[in-house]
């Protein structure tokens, strides 16, 4: 089952391996480093929380690093107000978790017929839609605002759920279809010998195995539509249907913006992801380690 | 029910079907900005908008907040929609007012400027960048769009420093080098500057229009001629001296406009050179001392324009509110108003500004627009300069562009663009 996994064990197996040894000072060298590491990754969520909570007076005396005298919750429940921000949560919400389901979806139906079954050229459409995933967003927005005009989606949220899951499905696909082409053949002729259909095949067999693999394709096209900017600024016009990372601009004038305001955005923006992340993390980390231990 | 409620009812029935031709019925007013709710213009235009509201109590006033950068990335493709207001705040010059005017997306003003009176509040003046040509290029064509307000660059400065210093507000640029020679020989950096950013490019502007007349301006805006360089060189042989002087710190090379002004908001720096609409936040959040705005002495022209235009769809469905609210913020009620908010008006009523910060800007632009000095940005002419000076300007402060490259440079981009139009 080692194969069926997205991320590369080496790291994992590496690490167990790593717990046997004694203790040496490269060990503590990684400790350091990885520690470093954490500051760097923390720094940001660090100043969005002092600033977000930071009074405007404060700012322009000592900056974005000072301590603030005292604590004020203006910033984020003017940002909650303004943009409207529960509105804009249900609608983010919504977009990415039907994104996060279609993508997956189209991408597990793809990957069987791509990478188990045998489909003439597989590796010529694998190419396309890895083409289809390198092309700039910018580039194709227009014709995607024409096709979504024209067929009087323009302004809705299913037009930006249909871009945003074909695109990602593009990318699923290609990851799918190259984790399934190595998928064991053992396994597959049991189920063949046990009479199975290739619906059943696929439901009862492929499935159960690469659920950690497709919870992680999952939690990552989540994160990835939540952050879509292009798409959402584009498609989505009236105020009632967009979504977090649109509401984020209204700190950013044309010549002016507002720190401590965009630091509470900034805050309010990522606390979701995080949420999710925290949820989701025991099946990422499945996801990732399922093949390290067999 | 007795016969007399039932012919009630009918009466009544065909009394609505009577009325309802006559009355507009159910009628939605669209409408757009996307100047920050705190703004002067903010505050203005919804107060504005209230009376609006009040004044037609049969329409459903429906305001979107939206935002600089959803307009700039789509707006004609919204424009170019159902989806489209009766009325919006859209930014001013060709790339964007001048595009969707040249695509016929625009609704012309040209009969509403005189039947509603507009051509009593403003001046030619203040109407160059309300007028695209077919290319969609400002400054001659019908007029497309109305602005309500002006800004301009100049420089705050720390009125309690200056007194300290003993330092008198310069009204020549012999005075300001002189200012900054007492700051400096105190200890203190007199001026904040965000190299890499646009107050960068608006001092450099400042000082070239210090030896800029009419037709070195109307030429460069107008990206009539071949740059003519001597400005620009002045410019910058005088940024690079107080440089080496150290009027402004080796920093400010890297610095951005949000670190810049923070230099001056501290009070670590007495003078920052940037514009208007900074107003708002220095009203609000600079509590430890008074403060003030001076122009850069120039002879006749100032960085600055008149502000972004109000333009009508043309797909609007109410065309007569969108130009009655237009007649609403240019009447003298709402302009004292936004000056009283800080703001930057044509035709505020004196006795009427109570507000001292608005009622200094708004007098300053007005004494720059009355001499036609309004000289605009300097990055306009050409697509893409905004990018240009600002990586220029960040050579020349580094050292890696002596003042005759810097100006060979910006030259060598101005020149191309000229002569390929």
């Amino acid at each position: 089952m080692a194969e069926a996994t997205v991320f590369a064990s080496n790291p994992a197996k590496a690490a167990v391996a790593h717990a046997h040894q004694a203790r040496s000072p490269m060990r503590w060298l990684v400790l350091a480093v990885l520690l470093a590491l954490l500051v760097f990754t923390l720094f940001p969520f660090f100043i969005a929380l002092l600033n977000a909570f930071k009074p405007g007076t404060d700012y322009v005396r000592g900056g974005p690093l000072s301590i603030p005298t005292y604590l004020q919750f203006d910033s984020i429940a003017k940002f909650w107000k303004d943009a409207d921000y529960a509105r804009k949560l249900f609608n983010s919400t919504l977009i990415s978790v039907t994104v996060s389901v279609l993508a997956v979806g189209i991408s597990l139906f793809n990957a069987y017929a791509l990478g188990i079954g045998r489909v003439r050229g597989s590796t010529v459409i694998l190419a396309i839609l890895l083409l289809g995933t390198m092309v700039p967003q910018e580039s194709i927005i227009y014709p995607i605002y024409w096709m979504a005009k024209t067929v009087g989606l323009y302004d809705t949220q299913l037009s930006v759920i249909i871009v945003t899951a074909v695109l990602h499905s593009a990318f699923g696909t290609y990851l799918l279809s190259s984790v399934m082409s190595t998928f064991p053949r053992e396994i597959l002729e049991a189920a063949e010998i046990d009479g199975a259909t290739r619906w059943q095949t696929l439901t009862k067999v492929v499935i159960p195995i690469m659920t950690p693999t497709l919870m992680v394709l999952g939690t990552f096209f989540f994160i990835w539509t939540w952050n879509e900017f292009l798409i959402p600024v584009v498609m989505l016009v009236s105020n009632n249907n967009q979504t977090v990372a649109v509401a984020m601009g209204l700190t950013r004038g044309q010549n002016m913006s507002d720190p401590t305001l965009q630091a509470a955005a900034g805050l309010l923006g990522i606390l979701p992801t995080v949420i999710f992340f925290l949820i989701f993390q025991r099946t990422l980390t499945r996801g990732v380690v399922a093949g390290a231990v067999k | 029910m007795t016969s007399l409620s039932k012919v009630a009812l009918v009466a009544g029935a065909s009394l609505m079907l009577l009325g309802s031709p006559a009355f507009a019925q159910d009628k939605t007013f669209n409408i757009w900005w996307y100047e920050g709710a705190d703004s002067a213009q903010g505050i203005t235009w919804t107060k504005a908008l209230e009376e609006l509201k009040a004044n037609h109590p049969d329409v459903t006033v429906n305001f979107e907040q939206k935002t600089f950068d959803q307009l700039q990335q789509s707006g004609s493709m919204i424009l170019n929609s159902a989806e489209a207001p009766d009325v919006l705040e859209y930014n001013k010059g060709n790339a964007t007012a001048g595009l969707v005017a040249s695509q016929g997306l625009l609704t012309n003003l040209d009969d509403a400027y005189t039947a509603e009176g507009w051509d009593k509040v403003l001046n030619e003046g203040q109407l160059v960048l309300s007028r695209y040509n077919e290319l969609g290029i400002y400054g001659s064509g019908p007029i497309w769009g109305i602005s309500t307000y002006g800004e301009y660059v100049s420089a705050f400065y720390n009125i309690d420093a200056f007194e300290k210093a003993g330092v008198k507000v310069p009204a020549t640029l012999e005075e300001l080098t002189a200012a900054f020679d007492t700051f400096k020989a105190q200890g203190v950096t007199p001026l904040a500057l965000g190299g890499a950013s646009t107050s960068g490019q608006h001092l450099l502007a400042s000082l070239a229009y210090t030896k800029a007349d009419d037709t070195w301006v109307q030429n460069y805006q107008g990206l009539k001629a071949p740059l003519d360089g001597a400005p620009y060189l002045f410019a910058a042989q005088t940024l690079t001296d107080w440089l080496a002087k150290g009027y402004i710190t080796k920093d400010s090379t890297g610095m951005n406009d949000d670190d810049a002004s923070l230099q001056f908001t501290s009070g670590k720096s007495p003078m920052y050179v940037s514009g208007t609409w900074n107003l708002g936040n220095f009203s609000a959040n600079i509590k430890d001392f008074k403060w003030g705005q001076f122009v850069i002495p120039t002879p006749k022209y100032s960085v600055g324009s008149t502000g972004n235009l109000w333009i009508i769809p043309k797909g609007s469905k109410n065309p007569e509110l969108a130009k009655e609210f237009i007649s609403l913020l240019l009447s003298t009620k709402y302009q004292t108003e936004q000056a009283n908010n800080g703001g930057v008006s044509f035709a505020a009523d004196p006795a009427g500004v109570t507000n001292p910060v608005g009622a200094n800007a708004s007098a300053v632009f007005a004494q720059i627009a009355a001499k036609q000095g309004l000289g605009f940005y300097p990055d306009w002419p050409v697509p893409g300069y905004y990018d240009v000076l600002n990586q220029k300007d960040t050579g020349l402060l580094q050292g890696t562009l002596s003042p005759e490259q810097f100006v060979d440079e910006i030259k060598t981009v101005y020149d191309d663009a000229q002569a390929s139009q």
